[in-house]
């Protein structure tokens, strides 16, 4: 069963159409990671998913509902941390966490409850009677992100949660993240951390100029889109005479640096390997290392992105 | 609990603060006890319908509306830290309409303008008590006067809080109005034998109105000037509400 299905969804500010009718199918149960550069209509389209802004067009099911005209059922299902900060500034960590349980209308005893959990899964205990304003912005991130579990909810959005954190409250959140999907929760995930969707999402969707470029499994858009195959042979001497030597082969690059790296990058890389080492064994030119690169999300990513772009101009 | 009355409990728990209370309490004091006794000696009577009142007498009433206006600047303050500090989008993706954050506001606003007012009532109690007539009819109009004040200048700082991007910006403004408000007005010293002009612009002032209203309330003197009065403070309240309520209601996130 779906968690999300936008059907055609479109919005525009003041003529600028910033979400271009995209369809979107988040499965329950799932992290499903939102890519897209800088402007591309993630944000936005986070702010349409949550009825934070009605869309120009199309239709948008959330948890069964429909979240146009069911708006005020949809939140009190789903939890958000928004991309920017949001916080009290005159509260302290666990007072903030409080309160915002309260909000949320969170039982007193679960709440203490809960409170505790989140403060040692966040790694808050040392800094828990600080106010926000006095914390550092990376702090504030982790309380922002943890308060948003204190209630219950079927339904997460984090745009681009791990923004400042250090990399092991990052590492620390995302196993969290996991953990709490494993327990039933869905998560709608947007970063600009390609590792990071790497490491969490079970199905990707990239945008770009308001418009979805792909959406699949991790594995499947680097089989689909990751053909090209990055492999360096490095000879520890340099040799200025490779590039004659090689003449006739395409989509490889000499650099000299500590020696001669040879790399190719190509759709039919194993092919032109064979072809160089038949012509360095000829010419008894010994190989020092030899390594295969594998295809990254985010070489995919801004492959996708550029390709869009061209395309579209 | 109610959604309203949660975000109630939000704004009082954050707006609260010691820097708030020394704002609510030290500053009127001063007013009172210092300003009030100083002037003594310039300002012997105050002439305030059929009674004469002494200086410290007539500044305490006059403060009871001034604080009622300082406190609902948290009105605007509120707006404004949570628009600034994301926190106006974070609750509305939670699960609260606008109208319900407004109507927190209204509350908000109202409960500290009570507990204004009658926190200034009590410190000043003792300054104006032998001219004090507390009936069954003057104590509504304080209760009234408090209220639809709070709302009035609520809603004048929301609109405020609305309309302004940078935080210079909206200290500034609402610093000088404020200011205006209460320098200009009768919360200080009576409109009548002030020169011509000023006592006009004492009544383009809603805190005059406000003022008026409760020291009606307090020296029990209703007349119909009063009763006019009290009309122009619920209409100026009724009609800035719906103004700041439609410029909330239309902020983009």
């Amino acid at each position: 069963m779906s968690c999300i299905e936008a059907r055609s969804i479109s919005k525009s500010y003041d003529g600028i159409l910033a979400v271009d009718s995209i369809d979107l199918s988040v499965p329950t149960g799932k992290i499903f990671g939102f890519l897209g550069p800088n402007g591309a209509g993630k944000t936005t389209t986070i702010k349409l998913l949550t009825t934070l802004v009605p869309p120009t067009g199309g239709t948008i099911r959330i948890l069964g509902m429909d979240a146009i005209s069911n708006p005020l059922e949809v939140r009190k299902r789903i939890g958000v941390v928004l991309q920017q900060p949001s916080y009290e500034p005159t509260l302290s960590v666990e007072k903030s966490i409080e309160k915002y349980a309260m909000m949320w209308n969170v039982d007193k005893k679960l709440q203490k409850d809960r409170m505790e959990d989140l403060l040692l899964a966040f790694d808050l205990q040392d800094i828990r009677k600080k106010k926000n304003d006095d914390l550092s912005i990376g702090h504030r991130r982790r309380v922002q992100v943890a308060r948003e579990f204190v209630h219950d909810m079927d339904l997460l959005f984090l745009d681009e949660p791990t923004v400042g954190l250090d990399p092991s409250a990052r590492r620390s959140l995302l196993d969290y993240i996991k953990k709490r999907v494993r327990e039933g929760l869905t998560i709608f995930f947007t970063t600009h951390i390609l590792e990071e969707a790497e490491y969490l999402c079970d199905e990707i969707a990239i945008i770009n100029k308001g418009k979805i470029i792909a959406v699949d499994t991790p594995a499947e858009l680097k089989n689909k889109f990751g053909r090209e195959k990055t492999i360096k042979i490095h000879i520890d001497t340099i040799r200025k005479d490779l590039s004659v030597l090689l003449q006739g082969i395409r989509d490889y690059q000499i650099d000299y640096n500590s020696g001669t790296t040879i790399t190719i990058q190509s759709h039919s890389s194993e092919n032109i390997l064979l072809k160089i080492l038949k012509i360095l064994t000829v010419n008894k030119i010994p190989i020092e290392d030899l390594s295969v690169v594998p295809t990254s999300l985010e070489e995919i990513f801004l492959t996708m992105v550029k390709n869009s772009n061209v395309s579209s101009d | 609990m109610y959604p309203v009355i949660r975000l109630v409990n939000r704004n009082l728990t954050i707006s609260l603060n010691m820097g708030f209370l020394i704002w609510q309490v030290v500053f009127p004091l001063i007013y009172i006890f210092v300003a009030g006794f100083a002037y003594t000696a310039l300002i012997h009577e105050v002439p305030f319908a059929n009674k004469r009142l002494d200086y410290p007498a007539f500044i305490a009433s006059g403060m009871i509306g001034f604080n009622i206006m300082n406190s609902t600047l948290v009105s605007g303050i509120i707006i404004w830290n949570d628009r600034r500090h994301g926190m106006f989008e974070q609750i509305l993706v939670g699960p609260f309409t606008r109208t319900q954050y407004i109507l927190s506001n209204v509350y908000t606003i109202g409960i500290i303008g009570l507990i204004s007012a009658g926190l200034i009532t009590a410190v000043g109690y003792p300054l104006f008590f032998e001219s004090v007539e507390f009936n069954i009819l003057t104590i509504p109009l304080v209760v009234f006067a408090s209220i639809t004040g709070s709302i009035l200048f609520g809603s004048i700082a929301s609109i405020i809080s609305t309309r302004l991007k940078s935080s210079e910006g909206f200290n500034v403004v609402i610093n000088t109005v404020f200011l205006f408000f209460a320098f200009v007005s009768t919360a200080f010293y009576p409109a009548e034998g002030a020169p011509k002009i000023l006592a006009t612009a004492f009544y383009f002032n809603p805190l005059t109105y406000l003022v008026d209203v409760v020291r009606a309330g307090i020296f029990g003197n209703f007349n119909s000037f009063v009763g006019l009065e009290m009309l122009v403070l619920a209409c100026g309240s009724a009609v800035l509400f719906v103004i700041a309520t439609k410029l909330l209601s239309k902020l983009e996130l």
